[in-house]
């Protein structure tokens, strides 16, 4: 059942990425990692917990500069010895490292093979270690600042205040149906509501931070978007402010578009730049949009590109359609071009779009300070987490589907059913939770009532 | 017939010993379904004693009781016959949580109860007090008593309640015996430790009994049972009321009084080492408890039509006599109160229940089972639930026929049983509607529906009721479909809804989509159509469950889906022999519990105490 060899996977999402982590995990990690890895000391010689700056190469060739934590048994994710290398996104550089990791003795990971270690080696206090996994992706970017000690354990104590809160409510509720004989003060209906719904509400902010906690671990999405010519590609290289390097662009018949990343106040901004939007008749060719659909949809941020010496109103249609489709991002009206216009400035402010206007010029760099600038606000505001713990996908979605029970409980309350349904959609939320709390909860629930009320004949 | 003998010996199919709730519903099963049976009592009239509060029933208890009378077990016709007063609790609640509760004639009832067994065939009652089990190759073949005589069995049935090893204590007197006036069973614990049974210590309380004429009840609070009552069995026809309960409280005062003998109490000196029921506190404990509550409920409660005795409810105690009687005179209306006997604790051996199958055999000793307190519960209700449950397997194996075990999901009865298996409760466990997952599946209205079929399999129902309960089967089958179907017009029904105050209808819709309105009533939705559907509105009954089948629908459907989950988990089996030191991240509790329990299933596993879903993840992964 138990093979005990070392094993390799990108453990990040595939695909197009600012960052990509793989995970080398089993007894011979650091052996291999070794093969593999040119920094200042051998990573078998790193201690534990630990990570080094240095190149990865295959055989002489360099693959790409990484970063390397070492998590030494029985104190990594896997409860096995485990390096995990942080390198460039894009599937290439990625993959060539999993092949060289294999090359050198790694077998490659079956799915889901580094949590069913982890299962296996008793680290499975779920909510623990996912945050370390999530920190050690977050610390792997550069520059990202988040504090280990605020991770570990945060969610873990606050889903416990949750779970008691949870079980309390539940015991008000149970009360009312086990001692029916007892002479005792029953909670009102609308305590026992605005309980649930503060919970309800509590759990939904909780899984709602996932999209901070995204940003942090995965990055800032802005994507450029515009007609063409409208000089997207060369706001692209300004925001960059350096040449494109490394990884390469892939092409695709489905997604046309580069990406590439740089940091702003910590936080690893990916910037995507999208092929033209064409326009026939005055009409926005919906084809286009839909073509660029896949990167605006993951978007935080859309640029709109507009060439300014077709007029200052040019993209307006174009904005207006794609802020109706995908109303979440933010949005930028950004003028290009002011190089070429030689009246200055135009005067225009339009109090309806609603949204920054940036006037630009990728070529010469006017504005593209002040666009920087208002993207690493942006990226800041975005990556404040309402909490102070970082919640994965499979948390989020197990705190929304909690949320919905609680929000069944209150709506049956509302409606006026009696304690038992209320209860019934309660327990079903306990017991969502216990997915991440991993408890149960009768005895609880029992000796809450013991311990809080007189009952007995 | 049944007939008393005076001494026992010869072999029987099944000896039960032990004559409570746990003893006549395991004796009365057995024999019905065809064992030679024995039932050994040490005092035939003792048979179905209400050692504390004369009543059945309760909220989940009550819910025990339906279950029982419908796999053809005796408590709910016995409590129906000596009932003083039927009330159903939890009324104003929905229908998953209604639970009916009777006060009983505590002379009465152990009357009705003897009687009752001995109408019954294949049943010899023996007193004999019984001081050995007789064991070859890890079996049980017999039982010895204290006359020496030997009665050999092939499956031996032990309810000895409160009586292994019984302490009782008022103040710092103790007096061996398992109830007022009753000596101990003494060795038998030893012996069952003797073959790797382990046992613990318990500890169950009882409050004073007042002489009726000394209690000033006019200046009480009545309690009256309800208008009509109903009764508990399928079987009766008609309860009544026949009592009233009072209601007072008890005092700052009577609390500083008490209060004074503390130092005298068995419990908080010590001398009592067994836990008692935290739901069932003693009225010291609530006092130490619960020290900003100046004054606690209690109920006066008429025992007997044939006694002057009044039970205390709400006051058990094992404080001194003498402290006993002084707070009890400072309660408003027992001011001259006269004590027929004090209230005291109880202290007995139990063993602990994860030794024991689901069938309630113990896993070491084959053909021994276990039913009632000796396995830590309290209550009547929990007593006769285990009893029938192991007075039926007792049979089934002595015949051949497998293991009858109930699902958490159809009965409260397996929730008891699943929960003493897997939980390592450390105090009496009494059933609560809270315990069971699906308590939106296990109502009283519908305990026929699921389980009588298993008792008419099981030789306990008579083909006569099974039939009736398959014709109003059929009957909710058919209203459902015809609701379902059949559309109410605006202008049939909308007067009605108007009188309710509800929204009218704009167009047609399906009756059962109004019966699904909380404030509608089927049967005076039926009633509007004249007689159309006088064929169901003859059988109130057969309405009722429509209306809660349809009104709870999403519930009840998602609570099944759940069962189906759980049952599936179940599936999953665990080799008896399997070696969970093998398992590789076991947390240290999960593998002592695992091995100590060595539970069924997967899904078994999962409800142990300790046993967090890591554990169960990583065993999910080796037992694949």
């Amino acid at each position: 059942m138990y093979r005990n060899d070392t094993i390799c996977a990108l453990v990040t999402p595939p695909g197009v990425g600012g960052l990509a982590v793989v995970r080398l995990s089993g007894p011979e990690s650091f052996r291999i990692a070794d093969q593999c890895f040119r920094g200042k000391q051998p990573l078998s010689e790193a201690g534990s917990h630990t990570i080094h700056y240095g190149r990865f190469v295959w055989g002489e060739e360099l693959i790409d500069t990484v970063t390397a934590a070492i998590f030494r048994a029985p104190h990594s994710y896997t409860g096995e010895d485990t390096v995990e290398f942080g390198c460039h996104g894009g599937i290439v550089v990625s993959e060539t490292i999993v092949e060289a990791l294999i090359a050198a003795g790694a077998r490659l990971a079956e799915p889901g093979e580094f949590t069913r270690r982890a299962f296996l080696n008793g680290k499975l206090d779920l909510v623990q270690v996912e945050a370390i996994a999530d920190l050690i992706y977050a610390v792997s970017a550069p520059g990202a600042r988040l504090a280990a000690r605020q991770l570990v354990g945060g969610l873990t104590q606050r889903l416990r205040q949750l779970r008691q809160q949870l079980i309390e409510t539940a015991a008000l509720l149970e009360l009312e149906l086990d001692f029916a004989e007892e002479e005792l003060e029953f909670v009102s209906r609308t305590e026992l509501l605005s309980r649930l719904e503060q919970a309800q509400l509590w759990c939904q902010q909780l899984a709602d931070s996932y999209r901070a906690a995204e940003v942090l671990r995965s990055g800032f999405f802005v994507g450029c978007v515009g007609y063409p010519n409208a000089g997207k590609s060369s706001l692209f290289n300004a925001l960059l402010q350096r040449r494109r390097a490394i990884v390469s662009p892939i092409p695709g018949t489905t997604r046309d578009y580069l990406e590439e990343s740089f940091f702003l106040n910590g936080i690893p901004i990916r910037l995507v730049d999208t092929a033209g939007l064409r326009q026939t008749e005055d009409v926005v060719e919906l084809e286009g949009i839909a073509l660029a659909e896949d990167v605006v949809r993951q978007c935080n941020v859309v640029l709109l590109v507009n060439d300014v010496t077709c007029g200052v109103e040019h993209s307006i249609e174009l904005f207006r359609q794609l802020r109706e489709r995908f109303p979440e991002a933010l949005y930028a009206y950004v003028q290009n071009k002011i190089d070429l216009l030689s009246d200055g400035l135009p005067r225009w402010s339009p109090e309806t779009l609603g949204v920054p206007i940036f006037w630009v010029s990728a070529v010469r760099g006017d504005g593209i300070e002040e666009l920087r600038a208002w993207l690493g606000e942006q990226a800041r505001r975005n990556a404040e987490l309402g909490v102070d713990v970082l919640i994965n996908a499979r948390q989020a979605r197990v705190l929304r589907s909690v949320a919905q029970a609680l929000g069944a409980a209150a709506e049956a309350l509302r409606a006026g059913l009696s304690a038992e349904f209320v209860a019934a959609d309660l327990r079903h939320g306990v017991q969502l939770l216990a997915e991440l709390t991993g408890e149960t909860w009768r005895e609880e629930v029992l000796n809450t009532i013991f311990a809080r009320f007189c009952i007995g004949k | 017939m049944g007939r008393i003998l005076r001494r026992g010996e010869g072999s029987y199919d099944v000896v039960v010993v032990g004559g409570g709730h746990a003893g006549i519903e395991a004796a009365a099963a057995a024999a019905r379904m065809g064992c030679r049976t024995a039932l050994l009592t040490m005092d035939v009239r003792a048979i179905g004693r209400l050692s504390c509060n004369p009543a059945i029933g309760g909220t989940a208890k009550g819910h025990l009781v339906k279950e029982i009378d419908a796999l053809g077990g005796v408590m709910g016709v016995l409590a129906d016959r000596s009932g003083l007063q039927f009330k159903l609790l939890n009324r104003s609640k929905g229908p998953a949580v209604w639970s009916l509760r009777s006060q009983n004639d505590k002379r009465l009832y152990p009357l009705y109860a003897q009687e009752l067994l001995l109408q019954l065939p294949n049943l010899d009652i023996i007193p004999a007090t019984v001081t050995g089990i007789l064991v070859r190759h890890d079996r049980v073949c017999g039982v010895k008593t204290e006359d020496g005589s030997v009665l050999k069995a092939r499956a031996v049935v032990l309810c000895s309640g409160t009586f292994l090893n019984a302490v009782m204590w008022t103040g710092l007197r103790a007096v061996k015996g398992g109830r007022a006036g009753e000596p101990p069973a003494e060795g038998i614990a030893e012996l069952l430790t003797s073959y790797g049974l382990q046992r613990g210590r318990l500890k169950t309380g009882t409050p004073p009994r007042l002489a009726a004429e000394s209690i000033d009840f006019h200046r009480l609070e009545p309690s009256y049972g309800d208008d009509p009552p109903q009764p508990f069995s399928f079987r009766t026809k008609q309860v009544r009321n026949r009592i009233v309960c009072y209601v007072t409280h008890t005092t700052p005062e009577t609390h500083e009084i008490l209060r004074r003998g503390f130092d005298r109490s068995p419990m908080f000196t010590g001398h009592i080492k067994g836990r008692g029921p935290r739901y069932c506190p003693s009225i010291e404990d609530k006092i130490v408890r619960f020290a900003d509550k100046s004054s606690h409920r209690i109920v006066l409660e008429p025992e007997s039509l044939g006694s002057n005795s009044i039970y205390v409810n709400g006051f058990s105690t094992s404080l001194p006599e003498e402290i006993q009687e002084e707070g009890i005179r400072s309660i408003p209306g027992l001011e001259r109160a006269v004590f027929l006997r004090p209230g005291y604790a109880v202290e007995y051996d139990y063993f602990f229940p994860w030794q024991l199958t689901h069938w309630l055999e113990t896993k070491a000793l084959g053909g021994l089972f276990f039913a009632g307190q000796i396995n830590g519960t309290s209550g009547y209700e929990e007593a006769a639930a285990q009893g029938l449950i192991a007075g039926i397997n007792a049979a089934l194996q002595v015949q051949g026929r497998g293991t009858f075990v109930l699902h958490r999901s159809e009965a409260y009865i397996g929730v008891l049983i699943d929960d003493l298996i897997t939980k390592m409760g450390d105090e009496p466990y009494r059933m609560f509607t809270a315990l069971a997952e699906y308590r939106l599946l296990l109502r009283q209205d519908n305990a026929d529906r699921r389980l009588m079929r298993y008792g008419y399999e099981l030789g306990l129902i008579d083909a006569q009721a099974y039939e009736q309960l398959l014709e109003r089967e059929e009957l909710l089958q058919r209203l459902v479909a015809t609701l379902q179907s059949e559309r109410a017009a605006p202008e049939a029904v909308n007067a009605y809804l108007a009188e309710l105050g509800e929204s009218p209808l704009e167009e047609p819709v399906p009756l059962a989509q109004l019966t699904r309105r909380p404030n509608v009533s089927l049967a005076a939705l039926l009633a509007l159509y004249g007689e159309r559907y006088a064929w169901a509105l003859r059988y109130p009954q057969v309405i009722q469950e429509a209306e809660i089948e349809l009104r709870y629908h999403g519930y009840i459907q998602r609570q099944l889906r759940e069962a189906e989950l759980l049952r599936q988990s179940e599936q999953i089996r665990i080799p008896e022999d399997f070696d969970y030191t093998r398992v590789r991240g076991l947390s240290a509790e999960a593998l002592e519990k695992l091995q100590r329990i060595r539970p069924p299933s997967l899904g078994h596993a999962a409800r142990i105490a300790g046993v967090s879903p890591a554990d169960i993840a990583v065993l999910a992964l080796y037992l694949q």
